[in-house]
């Protein structure tokens, strides 16, 4: 692979969704940098979460395609493009309530054969790799409470725990920042820096400007639905068009 | 892991290992200990019960997909095999077997329907499928006798009543048997785990890889097919099938409540349900004759279960236990960072690290952030 396909990350053209009258996303065409940190932030409702939504899987676009790494992902079902080496975290943390810890982990463990998926979960080896990430979360002490049972910090870390347990190139947080405190919003900073050093790009939806544009090398804005500008987190800073977009003037 | 729990685990172990003995032992000796063959037939009853709701709950239990309408698989197990003995002239036993096999192939397109909507709307589906087969087993007359019904031969025409009984009995017993190993086969998977996981968050599942259609549409086709063995067995115990008994919503009904009242996330849960539930419905049938006043016992006691047992007898029970104890779950308390720094403190000479899980002396554990 040459190094500009290799720059190639996720990318979206002209991708299209109406929810009846609404067009949450109008044409979006947009690309994402392979290895880096990318933010993704615009005011609510300009279709940032509906994004994920479509790049997942999770709902079908109109029209328009996404790649990733060259490869066609439009409409191929949420567990293909997992597979493929998207990971995701969802807009108000998502965990198993009523499962354990480890459990939650043991989920997203690589799938095997058929003899494999009738084989015990509790596969020593990928049991190991679960406390890994559960260690450096540094929730491994709960690993077996109930995932209901822990605070929403915690379930916080829990989710972003079983993200990596199926092992994604690329991480997709909604808002990973969302009704936590400041020290563990650092502690997911930090998470966040040296995942993305050991070769893991992320593409984060945040509200949390500070964050924003302490973490990511390039940032996409969102508004109505498209990309009204791009460009590192300096320039976006200042530019008069997200200015606009978010205080209206 | 604290040394407390492990101790506690293996006496829980051997402690479970014993009652399964005990419950194989009660289970095997039943015919010979009951006083006539009326109390085997209860016997036989709710072991029916028994295969048929631990067999809904490969789809209640561990996807947490309520089907109302399982009796059709069953329906279709029991006219299944009665056709196939007397219209093909098939052996009584191959016909039972090759009618689950027919009812595993048919679940394939329910299920693949079917499995598309979830909640409320996957209930209403399900008693659909009832409701549709009711009418065509009772309208095509011609094929399956309609209204009249449908005489099964039976399967050893010398054999007296007594005897009879006895062999369905313990037919149904390694029926149940397999259903039960299965049951836990699956549990302790991986498959069974995407499976749970299906039943927690869906979504969440399929985006962590979870191929979240083919898991539900297998573990339905498993389901159904035992659902059919057990109303394939009836049918050639019982010998005389009715569309209205056998495609009714109430069959499905009774599995959902023995399923829910043992508990849906326990292999022994149906089976509890099913003792308790079955014996009540023979017992009421007894003492109050044709009055349906079953049905208000079997209506009470949903009421009761979703009011004050929603996860079901058995985590009832064991969290009771639990209780008396206090050994058994994790406790989890959140201590502030004043707490904390303050017993960091006083830990401080031994313990140099931070985060670590203490036995406390009332035995609960204690977990900080």
């Amino acid at each position: 692979m040459s190094a500009e396909e290799s720059q190639e990350g996720l990318a979206t053209v002209g991708l299209t969704k109406a929810f009846g009258g609404v067009t949450a996303l109008d044409a979006a065409t947009v690309s994402f940098q392979h290895g880096k940190v990318n933010a993704l932030i615009g005011p609510n409702g300009s279709g940032k979460t509906t994004f994920f939504n479509c790049v997942t899987g999770m709902i079908r676009p109109d029209s328009g395609r996404a790649t990733y790494r060259g490869r066609d992902i439009t409409g191929k079902p949420p567990h293909r493009i997992a597979r493929a080496g998207i990971g995701r975290s969802f807009q108000l943390c998502r965990v198993f309530p009523r499962m354990t810890v480890l459990d939650n982990l043991l989920v997203g463990a690589r799938p095997g054969n058929l003899a494999a998926q009738l084989a015990g979960a509790r596969k020593r080896e990928e049991v190991e790799r679960a406390r890994g990430w559960l260690t450096r979360m540094g929730i491994e002490h709960l690993e077996n409470a109930e995932a209901r049972n822990l605070s929403w910090g915690q379930q916080k870390l829990l989710e972003l725990a079983g993200v990596l347990m199926s092992d994604p190139d690329l991480i997709l947080l909604d808002e990973p920042a969302g009704g936590v405190n400041p020290a563990l919003i650092d502690r997911i900073c930090d998470l966040v820096r040296e995942l993305n050093a050991e070769g893991r790009t992320f593409l984060i939806v945040e509200h949390n400007m500070d964050m924003v544009m302490s973490l990511s090398d390039h940032v996409v804005v969102f508004d109505r639905g498209r990309p009204i500008a791009e460009g590192p987190p300096s320039v976006i800073q200042s530019d008069e068009r997200v200015l606009g977009a978010y205080l209206g003037v | 892991m604290p040394r407390g729990s492990e101790a506690l685990r293996r006496s829980g172990r051997f402690l479970r290992l014993g009652a399964l003995l005990a419950g194989i032992a009660v289970a095997l000796s039943f015919p010979s200990f009951v006083p006539s063959p009326y109390e085997l037939t209860v016997g036989i009853a709710i072991l029916n019960y028994a295969v048929l709701s631990t067999s809904w709950n490969f789809v209640g239990g561990f996807t947490g997909y309520i089907s109302l309408g399982h009796g059709a698989f069953a329906g279709l197990g029991a006219y299944g095999t009665g056709l196939l003995v007397t219209k093909a002239e098939l052996p009584s036993f191959a016909a039972l077997f090759a009618a689950a096999a027919l009812v595993a192939v048919l679940a394939v397109p329910v299920g693949y329907a079917a499995l598309r909507v979830r909640g409320a709307s996957f209930v209403i589906v399900s008693i659909a499928l009832v409701l549709i087969l009711l009418l065509v087993f009772q309208s095509w007359a011609s094929f399956t006798g309609g209204s009249r019904g449908l005489v099964v031969p039976r399967p050893f025409p010398g054999m007296l009543r007594a005897e009879h009984h006895e062999v369905f009995y313990f037919l149904f017993l390694a029926l149940l048997a397999v259903a039960l190993l299965a049951w836990w086969i699956i549990d302790r998977s991986r498959f069974g785990m995407g499976l749970k996981a299906i039943r927690e968050d869906e979504d969440k599942a399929q985006s962590l890889g979870t191929p979240t259609y083919t898991y539900k549409l297998v573990v339905f086709v498993v389901s159904a097919t035992f659902t059919a063995l057990a109303g394939g067995l009836y049918g050639l115990w019982f010998g005389d099938l009715d569309p209205v008994f056998q495609f009714s919503i109430l069959s499905g009904s009774y599995m959902v409540l023995m399923a829910l009242l043992g508990g849906v996330r326990h292999l022994y849960g149906p089976l509890l349900g099913a003792v308790i539930v079955g014996y009540g419905l023979e017992y009421s049938k007894v003492e109050y004759g044709d009055t349906p006043l079953h049905l208000v016992f079997a209506g009470l006691l949903l009421g009761v279960v979703v009011m004050f047992m929603p996860d079901g007898v058995i985590p009832a029970v064991t969290g009771l236990v639990a209780r008396v104890f206090r050994t058994g779950e994790t406790s989890i308390r959140e201590v502030t960072a004043a707490e904390l720094r303050a017993e960091r403190e006083a830990d401080a000479p031994d313990t140099p690290s931070e985060r670590r899980t203490d036995d406390q002396p009332d035995g609960k554990r204690e977990v900080r952030q």
